[in-house]
């Protein structure tokens, strides 16, 4: 944050309004982190407890809104200040939805682990690892007030599109080589396209943040690397 | 902040080539080099910057840094007291307002003034209007009458007074007075209206009528505004520019001041930093 105001209790609104942004953060990525976990080692009372954990995630979502609006109609900021407010509201509502999406898939481990496993499992956690570090370094960059480092994030969310592309693909394979799979791909298909959300959201956070450092918008087009969108899927028995 | 950290850093805004509605916006005055002078003290350095026809420019910067100082360079009123005197240009439809043989009295009705606390004259309200046409114009009875109620209906002053025009201008509230001055200041058909802090002894309640007025009064002025409410300013101006120590930090249109200044020294009076 910029130098101090006269008025010391609006540096101290400020940086609470920072702390909470932070811990919704880091909230956001261990409940990503134990969703996958309860995937892996199919516990469910893990998922359990991810499902319940997410309420506070919410929480921390109506306070960080209670302070917004009342640093808003109080202090009537303009500037950085104003900036600072108006991103960590928009910040505030993309954790918000990762902490749905962490949700998510644990609620979906908790079907998957009544089903057989299945091979492409395996790629899920790939997945998570590099949507958490996507959360994780936009977090940082966050608390750093660092425009290039948010902006490498921006960058760095193809990788992400990729690995759901690309998984995508595989389930289709294994669902249409062996119909019993079907039930748990699509569960995996779901969670696969839930964790590839969780980077849009972390790219959402990084424009955010790029927004608040330099006052102007990040305008130019974001590289996108999911394409399963645009694939037309038919049986090799069919062609 | 120390003064000896501040240094004379003008940031000025490309020219505007166009309005929103796609007119292009045309420069009324044109402030060039301007310094002022309080005896030997200089309250002004080289103060360059535009003042756009039908537009609100407000002048912002902590007390003594000069806003008021140049608002009163804009129609000479300074004259009135020894000792004080401008130097450099201020260019209206290309004529130097500070030059020497021009009739002060014809610049002040082309550029009107009002002030912080209210001064209607001791007079009737119908006078306090028609004192200042009947200056510089002699008009049959009913086109005076025309005038008066022209003015007043500007400023959103004449259903509350078209019944009593021949009491005093005294007994009205406090912002009617200022509602009266600014009529007063408009009646005489002024080309810039320069207004000093217009609404900081009024109530929030008379204080959006004057903002509402100012924003009705631009499609037919030019207008300067002082104000050391930022909300004012940022509400009610077109462009801003920032003082400090008598010098002109930054100009520029007023978003983009109160979203993203480009000079420090903006950023933190603004944001309520400036120590």
């Amino acid at each position: 944050m910029a130098s101090e105001h006269i008025a010391r209790a609006y540096d101290e609104e400020l940086r609470k309004l920072n702390n909470t942004v932070a811990e919704m953060g880091g909230l956001a990525e261990s409940q990503l982190g134990a969703a996958i976990e309860a995937v892996m080692t199919r516990d469910t009372e893990l998922a359990v407890r991810v499902v319940e954990g997410d309420e506070k995630v919410d929480e921390l979502e109506r306070d960080l809104d209670n302070q917004a609006i009342r640093l808003l109609a109080l202090r009537q900021p303009v500037a950085r200040d104003l900036r600072e407010i108006f991103s960590a509201l928009k910040i505030g509502s993309d954790l918000e939805r990762i902490g749905d999406y962490a949700a998510n898939v644990a609620k979906r481990s908790i079907a998957l682990s009544q089903t057989p496993a299945v091979r492409p499992v395996s790629a899920l956690p790939r997945m998570a690892h590099v949507a958490q570090l996507l959360i994780k370094d936009v977090l940082d960059a966050y608390v750093e007030r660092d425009a290039d480092k948010a902006y490498a994030v921006w960058m760095r969310d193809t990788e992400l599109d990729e690995m759901y592309s690309s998984l995508f693909r595989e389930l289709l394979t294994y669902m249409m080589e062996d119909s019993r799979s079907i039930g748990a791909c699509s569960h995996l298909l779901f969670m696969a396209k839930n964790i590839e959300r969780i980077g849009d959201h972390a790219t959402n956070i990084a424009e955010n943040l790029y927004y608040l450092v330099n006052g102007t918008p990040l305008e130019q087009a974001r590289p996108k690397g999911d394409i399963s969108s645009l694939e037309v899927v038919t049986r090799a028995d069919t062609r | 902040m120390s003064p000896a950290s501040v240094r004379p850093v003008v940031s000025v805004s490309p020219p505007v080539v166009a309005r929103p509605d796609g007119q292009p916006v045309q420069q009324k005055v044109s402030i060039r080099n301007v310094e002022f002078f309080y005896g030997t003290f200089k309250a002004l350095k080289s103060i360059t910057m535009p003042l756009h026809d039908r537009r609100v420019t407000a002048f912002i910067g902590p007390s003594g840094c000069g806003k008021s100082t140049l608002l009163r360079v804009l129609n000479r009123i300074y004259e009135l007291y020894p000792g004080q005197r401008a130097t450099g240009e201020v260019i209206m439809d290309g004529q130097n307002i500070l030059s020497q043989g021009l009739d002060l009295n014809l610049l002040r009705a082309r550029i009107g003034m009002v002030f912080q606390k209210p001064t209607p004259f001791p007079m009737s309200i119908y006078d306090n209007i028609a004192f200042g046409i009947r200056l510089y114009e002699k008009l049959p009875r009913h086109e005076l009458d025309e005038r008066v109620e022209h003015a007043l209906r500007r400023v959103a002053l004449w259903d509350e007074v078209k019944d009593k025009l021949t009491q005093s201008g005294l007994g009205l509230s406090g912002g009617q007075q200022q509602r009266l001055c600014i009529a007063r200041a408009v009646a005489v058909r002024p080309e810039v209206l320069l207004l000093d802090e217009p609404a900081s002894a009024l109530d929030p309640i008379s204080t959006q009528r004057i903002e509402e007025l100012i924003a009705e009064l631009k499609a037919d002025y030019c207008i300067a505004i002082v104000t050391h409410n930022m909300q004012q300013a940022a509400r009610s101006s077109d462009y801003t520019a920032f003082m400090y120590l008598g010098e002109l930090i930054e100009f520029g249109e007023t978003e983009r001041i109160f979203t993203r200044p480009t000079e420090k020294h903006t950023e933190d009076y603004i944001t309520g930093r400036f120590g």
